[in-house]
């Protein structure tokens, strides 16, 4: 399929609609022939030859004709822009749903501003297309092929001489929607640069003021700024180019006219009535050559868009449900690695990795930084898919299970916390929307985040900004997991998810967390030992491998990272045990 | 102002008036030569195109009856010629109008987006970041029709029409006053629809933006969206959105519509009248009614209202963009609560004493988020604020970069007060770390060297190994010039802190503020991280908040703050025998090993 076969598709459900506002359109081209008539025969008959008596009756006609007229034209109209709206909804629908199913390498891959630009600025050129471009070149072809047959019924000669300007229209025509195509190309890529650029620096504008670099972006914004102006100059250039062409086009025809008419009424081969007759339908000719510059302007800036859509909506989602995928409302949460490799390219982030969890554990995970403990998670909610070997729930490997079961099993919080703008209620609530009040509240009191929504100015209906600014680290992390919590989902996965929350806090949490145990499979990754000491298991990620696992008091007997680790922690718990005895605690 | 989110239409301070027109003449008047060219050129290719047919009428009235060849062969070479000046005209037309619309939207859209950056955080905490994007890209573009061709073709159509006017005016009076009632009938009918206008296309602007926060804030955070399942609710609530924008366009719209036969039904009308009424007075034997004056008369009530047609046009799409005028306009006046004062002096090399005396604070009146607070800071001195989430810690080290102005008190740096000073003097020679670590889209060298554009790469490897971050760089595909998303998607928030870390520590500052930055950084890189930084800031001032009490117990001084106030202050050791907050902080960490 094409980019364009892809937009008529979604144009098809209105095809009768569609023929009938051309059939309208059809109408009032050909009447517009009525009223410069009517004028004429007002100046010839009535004003120049006195014949007073049809005056009423003209007068009545113009009336009643641009009435009519003018009201099929706003019917027709409407029907295109009506039209127009209903398929943009269902395409910027279509759009939506296929971001929403893209996976996660599809967002790294893809700029936020250019895929924002696809609903945007692309979709306002179809729209246009569709609203306006279609029965505008329909009208104009539509009123030339009508004068050119009046003329050709009056006098074939000069109808044969008008025709002769089409090859040089048509190849005019050709040569500029060529050529204006890399033109409009150009500029559809620095409007998505444009876009993006600001979307980062809005979203960075607290770096941008901690290094004070608004000078720095200010430049760099002109660049894009001067890209884009230039783009669009650089492609004004191309049309200025044909634009007048067209209008000379049009003005010759006027010129060709009274040339060769006027040589042949002296040569006695045409009637002078017939010179004035055919000069009368001279701007239906003229109209639309004016217009086409413009048109093929529309049209290749709606072709450009419509290729940049197609072409990011053609691109599949490697993650997708499998045929007869299991579906299951609720999964007991046994998992078990096996073999599981995972690769980016060359780069071997996750090697060989097996362990297993039974139903209602708790697994802590340690390691260092980029060790791939956040890539273990996110292969087991199947955001990327293993390289090798292969991981299931109870017994079911993960890749034969719904994405929607799986993922709605599995309640995260994320270490890279994405709050909405929204609510705190509706942060909360974000994975149960209908939920009620008090669930929400219980959550938040896990979470240990109730007392201080309650202190903000409107307590839960306080809406938070994007990405959660004006909360701190830790009342972000604290929303999140009250948020993965709210899920109550067989499997929790909580991601670094109390770095940012003080000692004190993090053991309420804790404290809350132990009453739900049993009940749900806990992930818990962390660099606190702290936090996962009470964990039935703990796994050491080293350089995408398990170095070490098993409890607390067995890693620590080994002497090992966990080791290591514990004691750059709490190193000097023998030292503050002897300074508490020394004081007398 | 209240806090906004995607589904709340935003207020608007100031509606359109005529100051705002005044400030659109401030981004013409640069090109205020160039435009009267245009316009000249313009008038002179319509008062060309009004030869025409004249030219036309002298070929029937004259050279065809004569049977002159040679004079129509002759005419047809002086219409061409005047049509090829007529091409031209309109290149030279296209050429300068695309450029004058091209650079004044640039100035607007530098204009806004200067002005953004010298806004405070809370401007861009208060409302959905689609929503100031959508400003700065599409409303701006939405102008380049009206300031390029709009105002030109008006101005000449303007011109044209006092031309006609006055014509008809010559001709005949009366059957002129005929002809202009019509506009009268059509100022009624343009001020009845004007208002429900003007609604409209307000009401759609709001639902542009609200649609546009809304795609921005999905695709950003998919991730979460898809953990979370909510893609069908997501899809309900777009389609709301996207719902809404449907209906107000069509509303706005409909109304734009209307005009247009408006004027064609009133142009005819008005014609007919003419017709009859000249009839008549014909008829009668009026004075200064004749068959020519009638036939004169009808040519030129045609071309009367073809301009006003156009006219029109310019009409609606003036109200088109008002609506987002305003929009743009409210935010490039939307105020600078911090900047620098009249006389501010660049902030000499800072040696790194920090002072605050009495310093109070709030976001918002009777609020108070810091109350009275005082310390004071050796250069070289490491400070750790501690206390629970909430308690004004990130706070104070906003203040010392001056984010935000002071409701009272004093904070000095090396005795100079940092208001008196420029605010870019004063930020370049601080290294702030934030809790949320921002990765631009671009290569880990450039992420780096964003907080020293001069540094050389060995410089940028240099603070990458001093951070531990150079070993897990060298192992991506391409090393440093690994392309990374916006976010640094494919990092892990440790290995974003570290970048962030490491383009701290690139911009050479004298004072270093690290906010919760190595809370996601395992302990032994921490450690790691922490000797090489002992020695780069052996004569440094820094600041640091931190959960991880090993980060913290080193500090020379060590901070309790709650509730904005000070609660306790000394090292370590002081802290622990004082047996106060600190302590039980710091015994809660072992409480669990109990």
């Amino acid at each position: 399929m094409t980019a364009m076969q892809w937009v008529f598709s979604f144009l098809k459900k209105y095809r009768k609609r569609l023929i009938f506002a051309m059939f309208l359109a059809t109408i009032t081209a050909v009447t517009a022939i009525i009223n410069p008539h009517i004028s004429g025969t007002v100046v010839d008959d009535v004003i120049m030859n006195g014949n007073h008596k049809i005056l009423p009756k003209l007068v009545l006609i113009m009336v009643l004709s641009t009435l009519i007229r003018t009201t099929i034209r706003f019917w027709f109209v409407m029907i295109f822009e009506t039209t127009s709206q209903k398929m943009l909804f269902t395409m910027r629908d279509y759009v939506y749903r296929k971001f929403m199913r893209q996976d996660f390498n599809f967002y790294n891959t893809n700029r936020t501003g250019d895929l924002m630009s696809r609903q945007t600025g692309d979709m306002e050129a179809i729209r246009h297309f569709v609203a306006y471009v279609i029965y505008s070149v329909y009208e104009n072809v539509l009123l030339f092929v009508v004068a050119l047959v009046m003329i050709f019924i009056v006098e074939y000669r000069l109808a044969l001489c008008m025709i002769a300007v089409m090859p040089l229209t048509i190849y005019v025509t050709y040569k500029q929607l060529i050529s204006v195509k890399p033109a409009f190309h150009n500029i559809r890529q620095h409007f998505s640069s444009l876009n993006t650029f600001v979307q980062e620096n809005v979203s960075g504008n607290r770096v941008v003021k901690a290094f004070a670099k608004e000078d720095y972006e200010i430049a760099k914004f002109n660049r894009e700024n001067d890209g884009f102006r230039d783009a669009e100059l650089n492609a004004s250039r191309i049309w200025m180019k044909y634009v007048p062409v067209f209008e000379f086009l049009a003005n010759a025809l006027t010129v060709i006219l009274y040339l060769v008419g006027g040589i042949m009424v002296v040569t006695g081969s045409m009637s002078l009535g017939k010179l004035v007759q055919v000069s009368g339908y001279l701007w239906m000719l003229n109209l639309p050559l004016r217009q086409a510059g413009w048109l093929a302007n529309d049209y290749q800036r709606f072709v450009t868009s419509a290729e940049k859509v197609y072409s990011t909506i053609s691109i599949e989602p490697t993650i997708t449900d499998p045929e007869d995928a299991i579906v299951r409302e609720r999964f007991k949460g046994d998992i078990e690695f096996s073999k599981v490799s995972y690769n980016i390219g060359e780069e071997r982030i996750l090697k060989d990795i097996s362990f297993k969890v039974h139903a209602g554990q708790t697994i802590g995970i340690i390691g260092s930084t980029g060790s791939g403990k956040t890539t273990l998670m996110n292969l087991l909610c199947r955001f990327y898919d293993v390289s090798s070997g292969e991981i299931t729930l109870d017994g079911i490997n993960v890749k034969n299970i719904e994405l929607y079961s799986l993922r709605d099993n599995i309640g995260i919080a994320m270490q890279d916390v994405f709050l909405f703008s929204d609510t705190i209620e509706g942060n909360i609530a974000f994975g149960r929307p209908d939920c009620s009040m008090e669930e929400v509240i219980a959550a938040a009191k896990v979470a240990n985040a109730h007392d201080f929504i309650l202190q903000m100015p409107e307590g839960y209906d306080t809406i938070i900004g994007e990405r959660g600014v004006g909360l701190s680290g830790g009342q972000k992390q604290r929303i999140s997991l009250a948020r993965a919590l709210l899920k109550n989902p067989s499997i929790i996965v909580l991601d670094d998810t109390t770095s940012a929350v003080d000692m004190e806090t993090e053991t309420l949490i804790q404290e809350e967390l132990t009453k739900t145990i049993g009940k749900h499979t806990v992930f818990v990754i962390a660099h606190r030992i702290s936090s996962i000491k009470d964990a039935d298991q703990i796994l050491v990620v080293e350089d995408g491998k398990i170095v070490e696992s098993g409890n607390h008091d067995s890693l620590l007997a080994r002497k090992g990272y966990y080791h290591r680790v514990f004691h750059h922690q709490y190193g000097d718990f023998d030292q503050y045990t002897i300074l508490q005895k020394e004081m007398g605690v | 102002m209240a806090r906004n989110k995607y589904d709340i239409d935003e207020t608007l301070q100031t509606e359109f008036n005529i100051s705002h027109i005044r400030r659109l003449a401030r981004y013409i008047k640069p090109y205020r030569k160039d435009m009267a060219m245009v316009i000249i050129l313009m008038t002179l290719a319509s008062a060309l195109g009004m030869l025409t047919p004249r030219i036309l009428m002298d070929i029937l009235d004259v050279y065809i009856p004569n049977g002159d060849i040679k004079g129509i062969v002759f005419i047809s070479l002086v219409l061409l010629v005047i049509c090829l000046i007529i091409s031209v005209i309109l290149r030279m037309k296209i050429s300068v109008t695309s450029r004058l619309g091209q650079n004044m939207i640039h100035t607007i859209r530098s204009d806004i987006f200067e002005h953004l950056q010298e806004l405070p955080f809370s401007y861009y905490d208060d409302k959905p970041h689609g929503k100031i994007q959508v400003r700065v890209v599409n409303y701006v573009n939405s102008l380049s029709d009206l300031l390029s061709n709009g105002i030109v073709n008006t101005i000449t159509d303007l011109f044209s029409l006092i031309f006609i006017v006055a014509f008809m005016l010559s001709i005949n009076v009366k059957l002129s006053i005929i002809c202009l009632m019509g506009l009268p009938l059509l100022m009624i009918l343009v001020f009845i629809i004007k208002k429900k206008q003007r609604v409209a296309w307000q009401r759609l602007s709001n639902k542009s933006s609200n649609l546009n926060a809304y795609i921005a804030e999905s695709i950003s955070g998919i991730r979460v969206t898809q953990s979370f399942t909510r893609e069908k609710e997501n899809i309900r609530i777009f389609n709301d959105l996207s719902g809404e924008y449907k209906s107000s366009w069509m509303k706005a719209v409909t109304l734009n519509f209307l005009l247009w036969p408006a004027i064609n039904n009133i142009s005819t009308w008005t014609t007919a009248a003419v017709y009859v009424i000249g009839i008549a007075w014909l008829n009668q034997g009026m004075a200064g009614i004749s068959v020519g004056v009638l036939a004169a008369m009808s040519g030129y009530i045609g071309r009367f209202w073809q301009p006003v047609n156009t006219l029109a046009g310019f009409y609606n799409s003036l109200l088109t963009a008002i609506s987002y005028m305003e929009r743009i306009f409210e935010t490039i006046d939307e105020p600078v609560l911090v900047k620098d004062k009249e006389d501010a002096y660049d902030m000499p090399p800072i040696i790194g004493a920090v002072e605050f005396k009495d310093v109070s604070f709030s976001y918002e009146d009777g609020i108070p988020i810091l109350n009275n607070i005082s310390f004071k800071v050796k250069p070289g001195d490491t400070i750790a604020i501690v206390g629970p989430t909430g308690a004004g810690k990130t706070t104070i080290i906003n203040l010392i970069s001056r984010f935000y102005n002071l409701d009272s008190g004093v904070i000095t740096i090396d005795d100079v007060d940092i208001s008196d000073v420029t605010i870019k003097s004063l930020r370049t020679q601080m290294g702030v770390m934030l809790q949320d670590s921002f990765i631009f889209s671009g290569t880990i060298m450039d992420n780096i060297r964003y907080g020293n554009m001069e540094a050389e790469d060995e410089k940028v490897i240099e603070a990458a190994k001093t951070v531990r971050a150079h070993d897990f760089i060298e192992g991506l595909e391409n090393g440093y010039d690994t392309e990374v998303n916006e976010r640094g998607t494919r990092l892990s928030v440790g290995q974003r802190q570290l970048i962030s870390f490491a383009r701290a520590l690139l911009a050479d500052p004298k004072i270093l503020i690290l906010d919760e930055a190595t809370s996601s950084i395992d302990t032994e890189t921490e450690i790691l991280l922490q000797e090489g930084l002992k020695r780069l800031l052996k004569d440094r001032t820094s600041f640091i908040i931190a959960h991880r009490l090993s980060t913290i117990k080193n500090a020379t001084c060590i901070l309790y703050v709650d509730e904005g106030s000070i609660i306790e202050m000394g090292t370590h050791d002081e802290l622990i025998e004082k047996k106060g907050l600190y302590h039980e902080l710091y015994q809660s960490q072992y409480q669990f090993l109990a």
